[in-house]
């Protein structure tokens, strides 16, 4: 009886051992055969560092040469991550041989705590610290000096709006475009990062280099950009307050292009102090607005050329069509007036536009319609960002039917394609989709369109009406000759061009004619001036807007005319 | 004591002295690729526990079996008072206390407790006849004799000692026939006692606990052990990385690489198939235990054999269900791999008991 039960009892531990073997290679059979990949993976992230290899960051340049942004080499010092000890030790080592602020020191302990893979302890070493570090390296551990680069901008003032600045990503070290041309052509200045795959032990030492792929450079870009030029016009709108001036080809290259008031790149792309940073943003003529492509503005008498090529191009009028302005005309109960009060008597279209006759695109525009008038602009390039390499392009605004509409829930009034008519009211164009308009009429080509780098071919499928273009390009040539921009554009050379100024608030009756260096900067009409020259033979586009400047002819044609001057004739 | 007459009669224990040698290679390969390949004194060491292993195993193997029959109870008192000494040290130095350091060599009395305990129960169950072994009160003894030194061990503080005497001895008792009505009541008792245990327990045990059941819960703090084991394993796969190739045993991602997982080094570069091996090795060492008990007529022999044999098994499944995630992390050493003396010592020993029953088990009188 005993020996039968304690068999019994025998074969059931017998048995439970078996049971239990059995277990433990079914959950080794789980660990290494099923779930073998995912812990491969566990293994190889233990085990496997990745770094970055920083590609070089391409320079800018301009057409000759100049370089405007580049790399400019400095030392950094890292920490890998460490023990508690190599940490305090280290830290203990550094102070005195390199300057760190209270602060620094606390952010470099959160960091440490948050058990990042490395750190950067200082970005910029000075030439002295660096010495001192060489020195004394075999006594720390886990510190390294990496060579690295920051972005430098060797003129800022001049070429600011232009390069743009960038930002550095603080894990990777990576420059990145924030604005202008770093941010449009950030892929190609970048390049490609390259890495590095390490072992590491736990302790984060590394044991040997498995595999390396090299970083590809970043392009170098040229620009179109004429260093002399871009400087000339810096130094010319540097004598107004704030405004915008681009000069280009008539292939679309831009030659320079200048926005004032300016800011120093280099602030932005290092290190800056909260005060810095106070100065820039909370300046109320935001310098990091790009006047010429990121701002729009009600483009004024500009404007009057795109409804005159409307006009004309639908048979609404011809070349000898006229109009009488008596100074002003009735419309839903108001008057409006032309701007010069006394009226212009009876007027074609090239008068209109070389007087800039209000009356008559009033007359024209109620007759074309908004519609009408927004298809050509779209033509000329407006409403729409011109794919300039800039980044923070707007596209203004160019009103119709349904978008007032959709803004206000109200009908499209006959007075508001008046006012549209003479470039005001709810239409907003950039300063160079200005240019580009002008740069279309004269090189009889819907297709272009501006740009900073070299253009190889320009595509030229959508003509312009080559009657109804030549009367126009005739018209502009007359505002520069007898029209409102004789007095500073009449020159050998021909200038053809069209004044624009415009109003800021509602006249009030007692400021009609009032001279605007007399009133208050802020209300004082916007300046604008587009012109090209040679006429006929047209080389250069110009385009100039000097905020609250007072009137286009007054302010803005004269600094065309200089920089046509030094463009044609080579005066200084 | 007498002398054997026959040497030659060593017909049984040619098959574990086969396993030994397989066992023991592993183990020096174990412990030449935990130590990262190099030809350092601690393998010379191991070498060296190896060879004196094998020596005590052949001097008790010659001993007769009378003397560890009549020394069984001496050996346990004496082991059972050494135990209190650590107690009583422990209890005024602080903190974990598990040897006494006798000036030549230090003593860890726990691990002498589990040959003493399987001696001690052998010999006093093949002094009772066959009648009394259904009465509760002939199993008090042992069940006092198991669970008083296991209170003392667990209070080291040393949970995975505790668990293999209480294991051992248990097992040991139910062989013997433990009324199973008594065991169905002390089982249900025993699992409603079982939340209560949990205020027992120390604090870093009930961490070893949580972290068990959730591993993710700090895997840089508690968590990490038992994650860089299942890691190291887990990434082995079929044939493993390849000798001395494991990088979560050579880049140190695997703590205690040497000792208690010592099997997740093994088993990381020889990978499913090494591991099947360790496991079929060791467990037909238990199976060969418990077949050298089935084959002695002598009870003492046979009891004897069996709690050797329980002893092993549950060392090995207990180590190999913890590295592998399987149970929460305990600090058992897998017998004859890991590194450390008093394990060799133990296990060479039971190796060295075995073979002496092979011996003399057959005409062992139950008269002595």
């Amino acid at each position: 009886m005993r020996t039968h039960s304690l068999n019994k009892r025998f074969h059931l531990v017998c048995s439970f051992i078996v049971l239990l073997s059995v277990i433990l290679v079914v959950g080794l059979y789980y660990l290494q055969i099923v779930y073998n990949q995912k812990y491969k993976l566990c293994s190889d992230r233990n085990r496997i560092r990745v770094t970055h290899l920083l590609p070089k960051r391409g320079r800018i340049l301009t057409a000759d040469g100049q370089v405007i942004a580049w790399n400019i080499h400095k030392y950094r010092l890292i920490m890998e991550r460490c023990s508690k000890g190599d940490f305090t030790k280290n830290m203990q080592l550094l102070s005195g041989k390199i300057s760190l602020s209270q602060d620094d020191i606390l952010s470099l302990e959160q960091k440490y705590k948050s058990r990042a893979r490395f750190m950067v302890i200082k970005d910029e070493l000075s030439w002295q610290e660096y010495v001192n570090i060489s020195m004394m390296f075999f006594k720390f551990n886990n510190i390294s000096i990496e060579n690295g680069y920051i972005r430098g901008y060797p003129a800022p003032l001049v070429y600011s709006h232009i390069t743009g600045y960038v930002s550095q990503n603080n894990q990777l070290q990576l420059q990145t475009g924030k604005s202008g041309i770093e941010s449009y052509c950030n892929e190609k200045l970048t390049g490609t990062l390259g890495s590095l795959q390490t072992e590491i032990n736990v302790l984060g030492k590394t044991i040997r280099h498995l595999s390396r792929e090299d970083p590809t450079d970043g392009e170098d870009l040229t620009l179109t950009i004429d260093s002399k030029l871009q400087e000339y016009v810096h130094g010319l709108m540097s004598e107004h307050k704030a405004g915008g001036c681009v000069v280009m080809n008539l292939k679309g290259e831009i030659l320079a292009i200048v926005s004032i008031p300016s800011y120093d790149a280099n602030m932005l792309a290092g290190k800056m102090t909260h005060a810095q940073w106070q100065s820039i943003s909370q300046n109320s003529l935001y310098p990091l607005m790009n006047r010429v492509t990121s701002c729009a503005y009600p483009p004024g008498s500009i404007f009057k050329i795109v409804v005159a090529y409307a006009a004309l191009c639908e048979g609404v009028i011809d070349a000898n069509t006229t109009v009488f302005c008596g100074g002003g005309i009735k419309q839903d109960g108001h008057t409006f007036h032309c701007w010069n009060r006394g009226g212009h008597g009876k007027v074609n279209v090239r008068d209109a536009l070389s007087y800039s006759c209000d009356c008559f695109f009033f007359e024209i525009a109620k007759k074309i319609g908004i519609d009408c008038i927004v298809k050509y602009a779209k033509l000329f390039g407006y409403g729409a960002v011109t794919g300039v390499e800039l980044a923070g392009e707007v596209a203004g605004l160019l009103p119709d039917h349904s978008w007032k509409f959709l803004k206000y829930g109200t009908t499209w009034k006959p007075f508001e394609t008046m006012i549209a008519g003479i470039g005001q009211g709810a239409l907003l164009a950039t300063l160079i989709q200005s240019a580009v308009m002008m740069a279309r009429l004269y090189s009889e080509n819907f297709d272009l369109s501006p740009t900073l780098l070299p253009v190889k071919t320009c595509r030229a499928e959508d003509k312009i009406n080559t009657r109804v273009g030549s009367i126009l390009k005739e018209a502009l040539h007359q505002v520069c000759v007898k029209g409102t921009a004789a007095n500073s554009c009449k020159v050998s050379y021909g200038i053809a061009g069209k004044t624009g100024s415009s109003q800021v608030r509602k006249l009030k009756k007692n400021m009609v004619g009032i001279d605007q260096t007399k009133i208050e900067w802020k209300y004082r009409d916007h300046a604008f001036f587009v012109g090209v020259a040679p006429y006929p033979k047209v080389d250069y586009v110009v385009a100039v807007f000097v905020e609250h400047g007072g009137g286009g002819a007054r302010v803005a044609a004269p600094i065309a005319r200089k920089i046509f001057d030094w463009l044609i004739v080579g005066v200084k | 004591m007498t002398f054997p007459r026959n040497i030659s009669l060593f017909n049984e224990s040619k098959i574990l002295l086969l396993l030994l040698v397989l066992i023991l290679g592993i183990s020096m390969c174990g412990q030449y690729s935990a130590f990262n390949g190099e030809l350092c004194s601690p393998i010379g060491k191991h070498a060296l526990r190896i060879m004196l292993g094998i020596i005590l195993m052949c001097a008790i193997a010659c001993t007769d079996l009378k003397f560890w029959n009549n020394f069984a109870y001496f050996f346990y008192v004496f082991t059972f008072i050494a135990l209190v000494i650590v107690e009583i040290r422990g209890a005024i130095r602080l903190g974990a206390q598990r040897w006494i350091d006798l000036y030549i060599f230090s003593l860890q009395p726990s691990e002498l407790m589990k040959l003493a305990l399987v001696l001690s129960l052998a010999r006093y169950y093949s002094l009772f006849s066959l009648r009394d072994i259904d009465k509760l009160s002939t199993h008090m003894v042992p069940l006092l004799a198991t669970i008083a030194p296991a209170i003392l061990v667990m209070r080291q503080p040393d949970l995975g000692t505790a668990l293999i005497l209480l294991g051992t001895g248990f097992c040991v008792i139910f062989l013997e026939g433990f009324p199973l009505r008594i065991l169905k009541i002390a089982s249900i008792i025993l699992a409603l006692l079982l939340p209560c245990s949990w205020f027992l327990l120390h604090d870093y045990q009930r961490n070893r606990i949580l972290t068990f059941l959730d591993p993710d819960r700090d895997p840089l703090g508690m968590g990490y052990h038992i994650l860089q084991s299942k890691i190291a394993i887990g990434s082995g796969g079929l044939w493993g990385k390849g000798f001395l190739n494991g990088t979560q045993s050579k880049l140190d991602f695997l703590p205690e690489k040497n000792t208690d997982f010592i099997f997740t080094t093994i088993t990381e570069e020889f990978g499913f198939m090494g591991g099947i091996c360790i496991i079929i090795l060791l467990i037909s060492i238990v199976f060969y235990f418990l077949w050298i008990g089935r084959l002695s007529k002598v009870l003492f022999t046979k009891i004897m054999c069996y709690g050797l044999a329980i002893l092993l098994f549950l060392h090995t499944c207990i180590n190999i269900a913890m590295v592998i995630g399987l149970m929460p992390i305990v600090g058992i050493p897998l017998p004859f791999i890991s590194y450390g003396g008093t394990s060799m010592i133990t296990f060479m020993s039971s190796c060295g008991l075995i073979v002496a029953s092979c011996r003399y088990g057959r005409n062992f009188n139950r008269k002595i």
